[in-house]
């Protein structure tokens, strides 16, 4: 079974392209950020309520991406929250990145391919190989969307992540996500960790905003 | 976190007390989930719960999926304050149906 957090990076992966949604750096890291949180509380090395988060184990869990981030929310006191746990793995998104693309390819989901454009710069695309486990995400999300069903932990945290990277929209078009509206956010708040994520990156947008008035 | 079981009438009744966190979440999932497949008709009365985790709202979003899924009647009753406030802030609350105690809840299940 695929991490919430590489799922959330077939989501974000282009097919045509080969490469990641361009989101901005920043609030890819925090999504990255809050999915392997959401990993570690799915594995039970980790709990939060509203206002904490504490670790609650910090064996190994087998995965390299989820053990480098139990590793680093190891260095926080025992008992902490949520939102300085995503600030300390949202720093070392681009490792979380690295890490999670590595496991897809090893996965045999994605390949890895050198190229060149314009015959000067490198550039590495990373293909998917048949497509099938998006697809398998896409229609996973889609049925839980378009019916009344209680979901299962993982959906709500996929429908969290989809929902704050602005992911959705690969699944539906802007009508069905309109229809949608409700039950999306219904689901998305289903999940503390999701919702604390969620705070963060519309914080970190409004950073940005400012930053860039004329963006 | 103790829970204790009890018959009354048709319907199951299920007393949490205590905190439901990840330190139970595992041997709480387990009990349920045998509870949920032996009941067509399950009153969850949290009136002496006084914690819920993450984890814990896990497990019983677990116990409502089987429940679902088996066309069975599961119930929520005597949410105290501080656990009614995780529910509302998390949207729990729009997943079961919930009565202010377990009288109400069995009356809701005859």
């Amino acid at each position: 079974m695929l991490t919430c957090a590489e799922e959330l990076l077939l989501l974000a992966h282009d097919e045509k392209s080969g490469q990641f949604a361009n989101l901005q750096d920043l609030l890819m890291n925090t999504a990255l950020a809050g999915a392997v949180l959401m990993d570690l509380a799915l594995a039970n090395r980790l709990d939060t309520d509203l206002n904490s988060l504490v670790l609650l184990d910090r064996s190994p869990t087998g995965e390299k991406l989820l053990d480098f981030a139990l590793t680093s929310v190891g260095t926080l006191p025992k008992k902490t929250t949520t939102l300085d746990a995503l600030d300390v793995l949202r720093k070392q998104g681009d490792e979380l990145e690295r890490l999670g693309i590595a496991r897809l390819i090893e996965r045999g989901i994605l390949k890895e391919q050198e190229g060149r454009i314009l015959w000067v710069f490198e550039s590495r695309r990373y293909p998917l190989i048949d497509g099938k486990e998006l697809r398998e995400v896409k229609r996973r999300i889609a049925d839980l969307l378009l019916s009344d069903d209680i979901p299962d932990p993982r959906d709500i945290v996929i429908i969290a992540l989809a929902q704050a990277c602005g992911l959705l929209s690969r699944v539906f078009s802007e009508s069905e996500l309109r229809s949608a509206q409700d039950r999306i956010d219904q689901l998305a708040k289903m999940d503390l960790i999701g919702q604390a994520m969620t705070d963060m990156m519309v914080e970190l947008n409004a950073a940005l905003t400012k930053l860039m008035p004329y963006g | 976190m103790d829970i204790t079981e009890q018959k009354s009438g048709g319907a199951t009744v299920l007393q949490f007390s205590g905190r439901l966190d990840g330190t139970n979440s595992a041997t709480t999932d387990t009990k349920l989930a045998d509870a949920v497949g032996r009941n067509p008709a399950l009153v969850l009365d949290l009136a002496a719960l006084d914690y819920i985790s993450s984890a814990g709202l896990r497990v019983l979003l677990k116990a409502a999926k089987q429940a679902q899924t088996a066309r069975q009647k599961l119930v929520l009753a005597g949410l105290q304050p501080s656990v009614k406030q995780v529910f509302e802030i998390s949207g729990f609350s729009t997943l079961f149906l919930t009565f202010p105690n377990r009288d109400a809840a069995l009356a809701s299940l005859k």
